[in-house]
């Protein structure tokens, strides 16, 4: 077994370890947050609630998933594509860090600051200090350096091995960036053409509208960006920790590109009860949206089948017998399992909010919030978390130990539990109409907000929960990196015997590239254009 | 048409198939769960 290269190491263990610094710091702005929602503590006066939130949410959903994101996809292309990075790839994903974390430090200090509390999503016509918004941008050029590395080395590869598939982490690595390098356009033109220049004054007002679509274009996309990293684990790792196969390396790749297709021009879904955009691209910014089930479902369909077919390989009868054999004692099997059983409800809460209708009952509700506690911190946060049982050991030269693999599977249980508590109380007061991103607040105690309390006070116990889970994860990443030395092989499965070739047409990159951008086009120009026409310009406000 | 040795034979799935059923069914019960409380609400 050949160890991980040493160089690639140190870049891969650097994101790991900034991802969870940010995730604790982002923990304690979460524990403070619901304690002063549910009304059981008051914080001292200089600290706000809307800076906590703010903090809480780019930290971990900014933060902490992009450092990960780009720390496990250098790890595969370097373990996958010649084990070790090319000297640019390296290079660019070192500068990548440094930008990003220059950016990460500016945001956080501006927060604290108390000059940005524009919540994540940077909604105009809340204006924040202009460096809130350019340490962001930084964070985005960053992750795009970090994006070229992974394509040059992708590139050289495809190069030097003329007419082979390449390896199924690396072309998975290649699609997210992509996605992601799509998607930040929008996100980057609101930031330097709208954002800035208005928050620095130079211009009066801001097109809502507009910055809010670009704003979303980015946000939908960037929901699979968490996403697909945690798919990479389910389709090529899981297959090898259980000790089975990849039910099929074709579905893998076509679920891929179906998510590319269709997780970018379907941003009007978050903006269903917008004013300013016709209903007609509402409606078909839906239908392309319900498009992604499709790669969804083929998602869980190859999980259930590859967890089948090893199960029945090893004596499994009757519809259900393969369950039982399952490696249920394995926290690098049972965290992102527990994932992918969270994302059932996640997904199914998904379809809630994108249909028209239901986004009236559940829009702007703590529902959402529930829902993207279940799916970016449920989902994909466990199956990061199972990522580090193997990732570190291997990167590192160590194993995991019996003791590190128990209180593994503790803090996923906690984390489950916390989460039944704070996410199921979120989904089920948000159907009774409580806000999302308020503070602590009676209505001037109208029986209807006196009813959501006991829910918001089930939030903080879960709340707390989690925060127990926040620590002991640190702690675990503490254990790992002193865990005894040894090799650890770094998990890749291979495809079942029984599954087709491959066709090439899924490595035709401008082909599926032509397809997102025609997508996009169509989707977008016409409301766009109808915007910029229409403009109702609004000045800037600190609401806080 | 394939040869006789061309042909592989198929996995039993049959836990699969059972599992995106079970599935397909809590998405439309929750879909038509929430949407009956929005005619509720109207």
């Amino acid at each position: 077994m050949k160890s991980f290269d040493r160089s690639d190491s140190k870049l891969v263990l650097a994101h790991v370890l900034f991802a969870f610094a940010a995730l604790f710091i982002g923990g304690v702005a979460g524990l403070l947050q619901s304690m002063v929602k549910s009304g059981s503590i008051e914080l001292p006066a200089n600290i706000g609630y809307y800076e906590l939130l703010t903090a809480h949410g780019v930290l971990m959903a900014l933060i902490f998933t992009t450092y990960f994101i780009v720390g496990f996809l250098y790890s595969g292309v370097s373990h996958t594509l010649g084990g070790k990075l090319l000297p640019v790839s390296r290079k660019l994903g070192w500068y990548g860090y440094a930008l990003m974390s220059v950016g990460t430090v500016m945001g956080v200090i501006v927060i604290l600051l108390g000059k940005a509390s524009v919540l994540y999503t940077f909604y105009a016509p809340m204006k924040a200090s202009p460096w809130f918004y350019i340490a962001l941008a930084l964070v985005v050029v960053g992750s795009w350096l970090s994006g070229f590395g992974i394509f040059y080395q992708y590139i050289r590869w495809k190069k030097g091995n003329k007419g082979k598939l390449s390896p199924l982490f690396a072309y998975m690595s290649v699609v997210t960036m992509l996605l992601w390098q799509i998607c930040t356009i929008g996100v980057a033109i609101e930031v330097v053409v709208q954002l800035i220049p208005w928050s620095f004054g130079w211009v009066d007002t801001v097109n809502v509208v507009l910055s809010r679509t670009l704003f979303w274009y980015f946000g939908h996309p960037l929901v699979y960006f968490w996403l697909l990293p945690a798919y990479i684990c389910w389709y090529v790792v899981i297959p090898k920790v259980i000790g089975g196969k990849i039910f099929s390396d074709s579905l893998a790749r076509l679920s891929f590109m179906l998510f590319l297709l269709f997780s970018i021009p379907v941003g009007f879904h978050h903006q269903l009860m917008e004013p300013g955009i016709s209903p007609f691209w509402k409606y078909l910014q839906v239908v392309l949206t319900f498009m992604v089930i499709i790669p969804s479902l083929m998602t869980a369909f190859s999980m259930f089948a590859t967890f089948e077919l090893y199960g029945r390989s090893k004596g499994a009868k009757g519809t259900f017998g393969w369950v039982k054999k399952l490696p249920w004692k394995d926290v690098r099997f049972f965290a992102p399992f527990m994932g992918m059983l969270i994302f059932i409800p996640a997904g199914a809460g998904g379809i809630i909010n994108a249909s028209n209708q239901m986004n009236a009952v559940v829009h702007n509700t703590l529902w959402v919030t529930g829902h993207f506690h279940i799916t970016v911190a449920t989902s994909v946060a466990l199956t990061f978390f199972g990522i580090l049982y193997w990732l570190i050991p291997a990167i590192t030269g160590r194993v995991l130990t019996p003791r590190m693999n128990k209180l593994g599977m503790i803090q996923t249980i906690i984390w489950c539990v916390g989460m039944f508590f704070m996410s199921g109380a979120m989904h089920i007061v948000g159907l009774f109409g409580s806000p999302r991103r308020t503070a602590y607040n009676t209505y001037n105690d109208h029986p209807d907000a006196v009813l959501w309390m006991p829910y918001h006070v089930a939030m903080a116990i879960g709340g707390s929960i989690l925060f127990i889970g926040v620590i002991l994860i640190v702690y675990n990443i503490i254990g790992l990196l002193r865990a005894p030395r040894g090799e650890t092989e770094y998990p890749i499965g291979e495809v079942s015997e029984a599954s087709e070739k491959t066709p090439a047409f899924l490595e035709r990159w401008g082909l599926w590239i032509g397809i997102a951008v025609a997508l996009i086009v169509f989707a977008y120009t016409l409301p766009l254009v109808d915007m910029i026409m229409n403009n109702v310009p609004s000045p800037g406000y600190v609401t806080w | 048409m394939p040869k006789p040795e061309d042909k592989k034979e198929e996995p039993a799935l049959k836990g699969t198939f059972a599992s995106v059923m079970l599935l397909g069914a809590f998405i439309i019960l929750t879909w038509i769960g929430v949407f009956a409380l929005f005619m509720a609400r109207n």
